[in-house]
């Protein structure tokens, strides 16, 4: 029964496919950092799911660093890159 | 036992279609703020239902614990990210979209 | 049954790598080319998984998620205080200014 768990694993995967047309198109840098934190999120679900579909219970160990590390990147990103230089006040067209 | 695997595997695929949905949202949606609701919320509950239905699958104490806790901390830090996404964007005067 | 699911698996992750690749090299857009990278770096995890090596795994998830992404995002800024006055493609409100600005200067010259 545990090629269930792999198939599911495969349709997170081809989600993951699916989110990197968000990245390459992304209109504003927040929303490619999104779905850099959507493939962190997928990624411990595809560990999750595989560490039953290869037997390997170790693989939890990896979800856990995923977890608390897919994060930084977010965070990073909201304090250093993204509000550069001060406050600006000009009208962003979406 | 086969009763909770089957209600396992129900829980499953409920986490399936909950990340599915969160990334044709991440898709679709014509907005940053939109996406934002789309994929924290749907995705931190696809993630619940695929960590409720190993717990319930995997019938052992301490998997159970380690699986609780990986959701927990995607939990924590998805909401502190979103949260802080949501409040830069608009400090930066994006405008959220409406029905022209 | 467990086996040929598996292998479409694979044959998934290193597809998606390397269009993933494809596009990170590609790129002009410095900030897409860094998010491109995370995110190579967390397939690249998933890949070390499936090579039954959770160990390089490990080490690839901190490393490349947790490490590599903050140093570059810290370096890009700095790079943008560095480097003011030139036309770059970082991010995009600086694209949108410098699109703005653009043709004023090629009139004013």
């Amino acid at each position: 029964m545990n090629w269930l768990h792999t198939f599911f694993a495969l349709i997170l995967l081809l989600t993951i496919g699916a989110g990197v047309i968000r990245i390459l198109k992304g209109p504003t840098a927040a929303d490619r950092m999104m779905t850099a934190q959507l493939f962190g999120t997928c990624g411990v679900a595809i560990l999750l799911l595989l560490s039953t579909g290869m037997n390997n219970l170790v693989l939890l160990d990896i979800a856990l660093v995923f977890a608390l590390l897919a994060t930084l990147a977010t965070l990073t990103f909201i304090r250093r890159t993204w509000q550069g230089s001060g406050k600006r006040k000009h009208d962003y067209p979406l | 036992m086969t009763i909770l695997y089957n209600c396992g595997t129900v829980l499953l695929m409920a986490g399936v279609l909950f990340f599915l949905s969160g990334t044709v949202g991440l898709l679709r949606f014509p907005d940053i703020y939109s996406r934002l609701h789309a994929l924290t919320k749907a995705d931190n509950v696809g993630l619940g239902c695929i960590v409720f239905g190993l717990a319930l699958q995997s019938g052992s104490i301490a998997v159970t614990i380690k699986l609780i806790l990986i959701w927990l901390l995607v939990l924590i830090a998805s909401s502190a990210s979103c949260h802080l996404i949501a409040r830069s964007a608009m400090q930066k005067n994006i405008q959220p979209w409406t029905r022209s | 049954m467990i086996y040929s699911i598996l292998t479409l698996f694979d044959i998934l992750l290193a597809l998606t790598l390397l269009w993933l690749s494809w596009n990170l090299l590609n790129t002009e857009d410095i900030f897409k080319a860094v998010v491109l990278f995370i995110s190579f770096g967390l397939l690249m995890a998933l890949t070390w998984v499936r090579m039954r090596a959770p160990d390089v795994a490990l080490a690839e998830a901190a490393l490349g998620a947790g490490l590599t992404g903050p140093l570059f995002l810290s370096a890009l800024r700095r790079m943008n205080r560095f480097l003011k006055g030139e036309r770059r493609l970082d991010c995009d409100e600086n694209r949108e200014k410098d699109n703005g600005k653009n043709p004023k200067q090629t009139q004013a010259t």
